[in-house]
């Protein structure tokens, strides 16, 4: 559904796919350019799966506790059971989505990414079940030094 | 692009470090003096026999030349030892980069 829509966007989805022809089922950053701009966790999370809603559980995010770079933040995201995309975002950065990870019949929900954080706080991972539900796991950590500086 | 693919039983485990500057728009501000200027890899792509093997999308948080680790399953794909997997990224600017390893 969310491939027709994209499709339906017409021309300028037309010119994105001329540019990377690619056989991905979905571009988030086309399909979804709200949830890319939200300044917050929420708000991210209801752009991308229209509700924020979340379930506390099968979701596990593993970071170190105090990252001594915040340029390179090692992140893990570990997912049990199903699911059709898996989401990372952060509430330190001006916009908090990361990265999204579309599911098919091969995908194991199990990711290491480095992220840049400006500052302590929360690594984020939300999972959409194929159930529909909204799966989210938490990590809080110190960072030492900010990462979006430069 | 720096690529490693091995397979162990029906689990094909990646590596993928990519060349990107990854720079912010909040970088770009202070370094170059324009938002305009900031560029980074929106999306990658992973194929083993033309199939998706990973399919990801990304903002400009990722970190300066990015790491990112992923499996999938190797059957669903018909991944063998000795196959094909083909990487390609492309950034908000559009340059593309394709690379690929051999499953080892």
């Amino acid at each position: 559904m969310e491939r027709r829509s994209f499709l339906k966007a017409g021309a300028t989805a037309a010119a994105v796919m001329a540019v990377a022809p690619t056989l991905s089922a979905v571009d988030h950053r086309k399909a979804q350019p709200d949830a890319w701009k939200a300044k917050n966790v929420k708000d991210a999370i209801k752009a991308l799966y229209g509700t924020d809603a979340t379930v506390n559980e099968k979701i596990n995010v593993k970071t170190p506790d105090t990252a001594a770079n915040g340029g390179a933040v090692p992140v893990e995201v570990k997912c049990d059971g199903d699911f059709e995309s898996v989401a990372i975002l952060q509430d330190t950065n001006p916009e908090s989505l990361v990265i999204v990870f579309d599911q098919n019949e091969a995908s194991i929900p199990h990711y290491q990414i480095k992220i840049k954080m400006k500052q302590s706080g929360s690594v984020y991972a939300v999972a959409k079940g194929k159930d529909g539900k909204l799966y989210m796991g938490k990590k809080t950590l110190n960072v030492a030094l900010g990462g979006c500086e430069g | 692009m720096r690529i490693k693919a091995k397979l162990k039983g029906d689990v094909v485990k990646v590596k993928v470090m990519a060349k990107h500057e990854m720079m912010t728009y909040d970088i770009a501000q202070k370094k170059t003096g324009s938002r305009d200027n900031a560029n980074f890899i929106t999306h990658w792509d992973a194929h083993v026999n033309g199939k998706v093997a990973l399919d990801a999308s990304t903002s400009q948080f990722l970190s300066k030349n990015p790491i990112i680790k992923f499996e999938f399953k190797a059957s669903p794909l018909g991944a063998k030892k000795g196959d094909k997997l083909e990487m390609h990224w492309v950034d908000l600017k559009g340059h593309t980069k394709d690379g690929h390893t051999k499953i080892k």
